[in-house]
């Protein structure tokens, strides 16, 4: 299997994106030239080209904006990974009880579920984080309260489809709980969807994420947020082209590497639906098939 | 029959949806920090003032009644005044709604007409280097910021080339008012000015809100047609010698298009979540924009319109879709 | 008269993720004009890779080709573009699942024209064109007609506005044979046409094919699994075990004195009066990894040591078997000798 996933260049690709993204966040203080720059003014030096005195240039504080980039990471990368645990520890359980058990409670928590999938996501996380006023903690809130839907409507599906399997119901017969059934036998039958579903669902969480700081909506000033930094960069366009690029590309790639991930984990974990079947799939699915 | 039944199932949910949603707004928009008396009384108005103004808009009210009397309201089709415009909430929504209509429509169209032939052309052709660039192409395209990549389009179009207009919908007078739609007025008008502008207008915004739901197309498609391409029916015809040609433009893009269009709903959601980005970097007058603007202002009176809104066109969209798909799929909604 | 179908010592097999899948060993293989051959053998030994084969619809870029040669209706499938302006015309094809093979989004009247359109005998081989007459069209949808009539489906000109999914199994395969026969095929390959119905279907559907394609002097190559089937309505039998050819009999002599260990052993494993069926013990090998010498000797009671180190070349007049010591006498022989 891992051997499977080596093979894959773009799964292979998303993984090394996200190595960087977390040294990039583990590492900022030490690999940035100017870390003193997240907090400092340096107005002579404001709105310079890329050059010696900065890989990506300045920013208008004069703020290295490599530096800045790598200390954004920090940022990006805890509060993807809070927001999107969160929206696993309340979707999966969730998912799980309304899956496991029939009757009005199940129909009443899915239905409670599908109120949020009826607004585009980032309209709900806007109103939120904007009710709770801008700081990371109010984004990472708003960020989980819209997400985990998701994957309470993963797990229902997953679960329901399992809860009439052989094994499953052995396991009922012979006096398991029902707690149990849930975490010893659905939920590791049910995991992969759930991790291929998760790095897909940060690459959703971080655009989001930056979004509201484009907006304004996340922390606030002089955090070097990413999206914010894009929006601080509009004023000074066209003529410090450079002060939104890297930024942009640092969302980019970020989101790019989990997407490319999700995709890679896919075809190893789910094999309903592998994206590039072996060669013989195809054959064999149409004309060797189906003998038994 | 059939018909009926999609019908019907879908409007039994979409009652308690709605006040679902609007419940939970609701009790969102009633926690804010800020006093929404205050914002609408103004700066310097004094706190009599302000506690008058609490009166007169309901606000000393318990939460479940204030609640309770909004549902009522929105029931008879008031969604109340927008706190900004001081006009009907429903009145702002009506009068951006074209303009939304308008650039959503064109980058629906936009993302179907490059979509579907590349994403049958990727199917046909698995593993070759277009399939591979392709798949590089709508895996960037799901992961770049929009409003990252709207600005890149401004600061090289319209900054540096000057080819298109920075923002906004048109330049000069509006068409004559027949549909609101800009495009189609000035082309039913006989507006050539109009018209120029307006498509000049809405090139860069169709193409940022395009760009993900064209990926996503894509995507669907290419699936959709490598799983028909190896199918049995496939295999069949191939045998009896059907020409190659016919086998693939006709009955594996019918199944391709068909599988994806059971993801239109997606699609359109895409859609409807770009459209709030993309319209606030365009300066673009629709309801996206105005709904980051009320959100930003906390004029919650419109953003529970505006919620309800986007709920509703959910809803209908689902809809729409379940239909469609009984309409083109003969098996039916089963 | 010559054959129609000759296949001669064809080597095949697939790419794979496991390595190469060696499925068909120096397959032999003929069909005479109007002969109804049966290729009878276990699930997973080749049959539907040699239907394919023979119809030139394998996949190209994973089958490799090891040798050998198909010829049908005088022209080499195996060659380039092998099989265009064959296929569909002079074979037609009977699949083994009538649910799947339709296209569900399509009438069964656009299935049958689209068919006709550009294999209807009526057509002009020097049009190359999608044109279609109108009187061509008429002519071709009373012959659908007809035919539906044929196969015996009640009101055919409703079964035309119908969608598959409203026909049932037994219906929809009798669609198929009418689709098969339509072209006025000189060959009708049928792959495992009965196995996805109903058995009372099954024999029902058997009969029709072997009386329609006797009436019009068709030739067909029907594989099943099933011994009984094949008893049915063959003419020849060719048995084949892990992608080898074992035997090639005509009906009377391969039923009454099977010479090849296997079919002996497959005769065994049929329910009959008086006597309870034996399977034979063992499966059919992978063909990632194939016994050498005779496929069949890890499952061979008469195996020796040359089984093991030589395959079996196919011998013999009319009846011909591809075994080192094949059984002599009747059923019951010393099997074990
Ligand atoms: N496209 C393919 N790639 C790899 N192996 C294949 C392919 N098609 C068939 N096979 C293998 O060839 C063998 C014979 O299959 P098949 O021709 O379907 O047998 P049958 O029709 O007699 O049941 C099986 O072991 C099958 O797994
Ligand atoms: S006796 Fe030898 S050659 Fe004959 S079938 Fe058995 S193993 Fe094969
Ligand atoms: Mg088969």
């Amino acid at each position: 299997m891992l051997r499977r996933f080596a093979r894959d260049r773009a799964a292979m690709l998303g993984a090394v994106l996200i190595g960087l993204l977390v040294l990039a966040a583990v590492f900022a203080p030490w690999l940035a030239p100017h870390p003193e720059d997240v907090w400092q003014f340096h107005t002579p030096r404001r709105l310079l080209p890329p050059g010696p005195g900065g890989l990506f240039g300045t920013d208008r504080m004069g703020g290295d904006v490599f530096s800045r980039i790598l200390f954004g990471a920090r940022i990006t990368l805890s509060l993807s990974v809070i927001a999107v645990g969160s929206a696993v520890l309340i979707g999966v359980p969730v998912g799980l009880v309304a899956g496991y058990f029939r009757g009005w409670f199940s129909d009443l928590l899915m239905r409670f579920a599908e109120i949020f999938l009826a607004v585009p996501q980032i309209v709900l996380a806007i109103a939120i984080a904007q009710t709770l006023g801008p700081s990371i903690q109010n984004v990472i809130l708003a960020l989980s309260i819209t997400y985990w839907p998701f994957w309470a409507r993963l797990v229902y599906a997953e679960t329901r489809s399992l809860r009439n399997e052989v094994f499953i119901e052995s396991a009922v017969a012979l006096g398991a709980s029902p707690l149990r059934v849930m975490v010893l036998h659905v939920l590791p039958n049910i995991a992969s969807p759930i991790i291929v579903r998760t790095s897909i669902g940060m690459g959703a969480t971080i655009l989001t994420a930056a979004t509201l700081g484009f907006l304004g909506l996340g922390a606030p000033p002089p955090t070097p947020e990413w999206g914010r930094m894009i929006a601080e960069s509009r004023e000074y366009l066209p003529d410090a082209w450079w002060y939104a690029l890297a930024p942009g590309m640092a969302i980019f790639l970020t989101v790019l590497g989990f997407n490319l991930l999700g995709d890679g984990l896919r075809d190893i974990l789910d094999p309903r639906t592998r994206r590039s079947a072996g060669q013989g799939g195809g054959g064999g699915g149409g004309g060797g098939g189906g003998d038994e | 029959m059939v018909w009926l039944n999609i019908v019907l199932n879908r409007l039994v949910w979409l009652v308690p949806t709605l006040l679902g949603l609007l419940a939970i707004v609701f009790v969102l928009s009633r926690v804010v920090p800020i006093d929404p008396a205050r914002l609408a009384a103004g700066d310097n108005a004094s706190p009599e003032q302000v506690a008058a103004v609490r009166h007169s808009l309901g606000f000393d009210r318990p939460l479940p009644e204030q609640f309770l009397r909004y549902v009522a309201a929105v029931a008879r089709g008031d969604f109340g005044t927008s706190l900004f415009t001081q006009q009907p909430i429903a009145d702002d929504l009506a009068a951006r709604l074209p303009a939304t209509l308008e650039l959503t429509l064109v980058a629906i169209v936009l993302a179907a007409a490059i979509g579907i032939p590349l994403g049958v052309v990727c199917g046909l052709r698995r593993n070759s280097w277009l399939d591979h660039v392709l798949r590089v192409v709508t895996v960037s395209g799901l992961a770049v910021a929009s409003f990252w990549f709207a600005m890149q389009l401004q600061f090289l179009f319209s900054m540096k080339l000057a080819w298109l207009p920075l923002s906004g919908q048109i330049e000069g007078f509006p068409p004559e008012h027949v549909t609101g739609l800009m495009i189609v007025d000035a082309l039913l008008t006989g507006d050539t000015e109009a018209l120029r502008s307006a498509v000049r207008h809405i090139v860069l915004p169709a193409i940022t809100l395009a760009l993900p739901a064209a990926a996503t197309v894509v995507r669907f498609t290419r699936n959709g047609v490598i799983g028909v391409i190896s199918s049995p029916s496939v295999a069949y015809q191939t045998a009896m010698g059907y020409p190659r040609r016919l086998i693939v433009w006709k009955y594996v893009l019918r199944m391709a298009v068909t599988a994806t269009v059971t993801q239109l709903g997606l699609i359109f959601g895409i859609l409807l979540a770009g459209a709030v980005v993309v319209e606030t970097v365009f300066d673009w007058p629709g309801i996206g924009a105005y709904a980051v603007r009320s959100i930003l202002q906390s004029d919650y009176n419109a953003i529970m319109g505006f919620t309800l809104w986007a709920g509703a066109i959910f809803v209908a969209v689902n809809l729409l879709v379940d239909l469609l798909q009984a309409a083109i799929d003969p098996r039916g909604a089963r | 008269m010559s054959d129609i179908l000759t296949v001669a010592d064809l080597t095949l097999g697939f790419r794979t993720e496991a390595g190469p899948a060696r499925v068909l060993d120096r397959v032999r293989l003929s069909v005479r004009p109007g002969e109804i051959v049966g290729l009878v053998g276990e699930s997973g030994c080749g049959k539907t890779t040699l239907a394919r084969a023979i119809l030139g619809t394998l996949p190209a870029e994973a089958t490799q080709v090891g040798g050998g040669r198909i010829e049908l209706a005088g022209s080499d499938m195996l060659g380039p573009g092998g099989g265009r302006g064959v296929r569909g015309r002079a074979v037609t094809f009977i699949p083994q699942d009538p649910f799947a093979s339709f296209n569900p989004l399509f009438r069964i009247g656009t299935q049958i024209m689209d068919l006709m359109r550009w294999n209807s005998p009526r057509r002009d081989p020097a049009v190359r064109t999608g044109w279609y007459s109108p009187a061509r069209r008429r002519a071709d949808r009373a012959a659908a007609i007809a035919m539906l009539e044929a196969v015996q489906l009640p009101q055919p000109a409703r079964i035309l506005r119908k969608y598959p999914h409203e026909l049932s199994g037994g219906q929809r395969q009798r669609v198929m044979i009418a689709m098969a026969l339509l072209p006025e095929p000189r060959l009708v390959i049928a792959d495992e046409p009965t196995t996805a119905l109903d058995v009372t279907v099954q024999a029902q559907i058997l009969g029709l094919l072997r009386r329609l394609a006797v009436d019009r002097g068709v030739a067909v190559l029907f594989t099943t699994h099933d011994l009984g089937a094949a008893w049915e309505i063959c003419d020849r039998v060719v048995v084949m075990y892990a992608g080898q050819t074992a035997e090639i009999a005509p009906r009377e002599g391969f039923f009454a004195a099977p010479r090849h260990p296997y079919t002996h052993l497959l005769l065994r494993s049929l329910p009959e009066e008086g006597r309870d069926p034996v399977g034979i013990p063992g499966s059919v090998p992978s063909p990632l990894r194939p016994p050498p010498g005779c496929r069949f000797h890890p499952r061979c009671p008469r195996a020796s040591q040359v089984c093991t180190e030589q395959a079996p070349p196919l011998l013999g007049e009319g009846h011909l078997t591809a075994c080192h010591h094949p059984v002599g006498g009747a059923l019951g022989d010393t099997l074990d000798g």
